[in-house]
């Protein structure tokens, strides 16, 4: 087997403590994903970049590094990968999903605080992350309190430029978020280097689209009556999305395509007929934070789309690639970016319509509402979102959970419950529609 | 219960493994990349998953493509454990 230990080592990692972690991958990996039946062949480059994980992708990084390139590591859709990798820079998404990076985040940071914050602190802390060890600085935004004061923690341990992402969309705070996308320019443009030309800039924006489009092209898919694809590997697709290299991902998510569409014209499924198709909305899911989506599908559901970070809310919207001059392609890439309806921001009548609008396009049967614990604006947000659906008549359950696989059996439950009572409430329709 | 035995072709690095991937897809056999069980190695990467029962023609396919490296073919028995209870 390819050695890595030396790579490790040279990004300062914590050897031991990561051989801990990453005994535990192969066999959960297996079990959720290797266990599916008829799999898209296609879905092998992923198993491919989830066995790599922790070694080419960060090997290429290192190879990136040694040529005077730098790396840029985010954690939330708003960073623009559009200007870091303008300036020849490569961005990656960082790690946050797992249990256990959790200890060592609670050293730092208080217990009542969102899952993703203390993985994604305890990784960095713990020396068991390659992606943060490779990183020469790590762009955090401030969409929610907990990281703001996060980040001021992690600033002790490694540089972090922090964009102040605005809670309004007026237009002035269009103004305001086009002005921290020109000071994030000038640092990127600082630390490598390199001058972001508008020619430069327009490639970039060209190639993310180009991601965007192709996962659009994925999720697609999914609204075909027979599902070409469970929700648990569009989940993962969506995840690896954030790390890997754009034009790799670009050519391999187009053959799998391919592959699902041809699916779709023999009407092939990889559920059972009856399978409740979900809407899964609210908060991330940071690899390996797969728990939900297996739960759902391993309980007679299908999840049809994620109106999640790390899913519709990734990639939906194109950056405008037509602009004249530097400052029409930031102005475009502000709107694009203040398109995302985020729970940060108030009001968020926007994510609402998104719900509705999905849950049709989709098909789908029920939606479950998922929120970490302690993530206040997902939690709080739930009212209303509650309310607008009830009106429309589209069942909604919320469902809040950790990484910890305690709670696995109550949720399944719960699950199995809201199944058995959309198809009555279907049954019902279906009467009424007949009376 | 039923015991399940899986076979994994291991490779001293990934390029040798995708050229394996490669030849077996060409002769349309089933095979699935996978990371590597910790049973066979302490190091992470890919590993090839493929029916026990093509051994044999795997390992002929080796023979005729001496350029692809293995760390040798392994068949082991499936565990399986509940992550959720």
């Amino acid at each position: 087997m390819a050695d890595y230990r030396d790579l490790w080592k040279s990004l300062d990692m914590d050897l031991e403590k990561h051989d801990q972690l990453c005994a535990v991958l192969p066999e959960f990996y297996g079990d959720i994903y290797l266990s599916q039946e008829n799999r898209p062949e296609g879905m092998n480059y992923y198993n491919f970049v989830v066995s790599e994980i922790h070694g080419l992708r960060i090997k290429e990084l290192a190879e990136h590094k040694e040529k005077g390139g730098k790396v840029f590591g985010s954690f939330c859709v708003f960073v623009p990968d559009e200007i870091i990798f303008a300036a020849d820079a490569i961005g990656v998404g960082l790690c946050g999903g797992s249990d256990f990076w959790i200890p060592d985040g609670e050293k730092v940071l208080p217990r009542n605080m969102c899952p993703l914050i203390k993985a994604s602190v305890g990784a960095k802390l713990s020396g068991t992350c390659p992606y943060f060890q490779s990183a020469d600085l790590l762009v955090g935004e401030t969409t929610c309190d907990g990281k703001k004061k996060a980040w001021e923690i992690l600033d002790e341990y490694t540089p972090i430029h922090v964009m102040d992402l605005p809670q309004m969309k007026r237009e002035k705070d269009k103004i305001h978020w086009i002005d921290e996308i020109k000071i994030f320019k000038d640092k990127v443009e600082e630390l490598t280097g390199n001058k972001i030309t508008k020619e430069k800039l327009e490639e970039a924006i060209k190639l993310i689209n180009k991601k965007r489009a192709v996962l659009q092209r994925l999720y697609n898919t999914r609204k075909a009556e027979n599902l070409p694809i469970s929700g648990k590997d569009a989940l993962l697709i969506t995840q690896i999305a954030f790390y890997d290299d754009p034009n790799r991902f670009i050519e391999k998510t187009t053959e799998l395509c391919e592959e699902l569409e041809a699916r779709i014209e023999k009407g092939e499924s990889v559920f059972k007929e009856g399978t409740k198709r979900i809407l899964v909305t609210g908060t991330p899911m940071a690899i390996p934070n797969w728990k939900l989506h297996h739960l759902i599908e391993t309980s007679g559901g299908a999840v049809v789309c994620e109106e999640t970070c790390t899913g519709s809310r990734y990639f939906e919207n194109l950056a405008n690639e037509e602009a004249e001059n530097i400052d029409e392609q930031i102005k475009g890439l502000a709107n694009r970016y203040l398109g995302i309806n985020c729970a940060c921001f108030t009001p968020n009548e926007g994510r609402i319509d998104d719900i509705i609008r999905l849950y049709k396009e989709y098909k789908a049967d029920g939606v479950i509402y998922y929120s970490l614990p302690f993530c206040h604006t997902y939690a709080l947000e739930y009212k209303k979102v509650k309310e607008a659906l009830d009106k429309e008549g589209i069942p909604v359950m919320m469902i809040e959970s950790d990484y910890s696989l305690q709670d696995a059996g109550q949720i399944k439950t719960r699950l199995e419950a809201f199944f058995e009572m959309l198809d009555s409430s279907k049954n019902e329709k279906e009467v009424a529609a007949t009376k | 219960m039923k015991r399940t035995f899986q076979t994994y072709v291991l490779f001293p690095s990934h390029t040798d493994g995708l050229a394996l991937e490669k030849v077996l897809k060409s002769n349309n056999m089933k095979y699935t990349i996978v990371p590597t069980p910790r049973d066979l190695s302490k190091c992470c990467g890919i590993s090839i998953l493929i029916n026990p029962d093509d051994t044999k023609q795997v390992e002929q396919l080796l023979k005729k493509h001496s350029d692809i490296k293995t760390e040798g073919i392994y068949t082991i028995e499936k565990k399986k454990r509940n992550w959720f209870g």
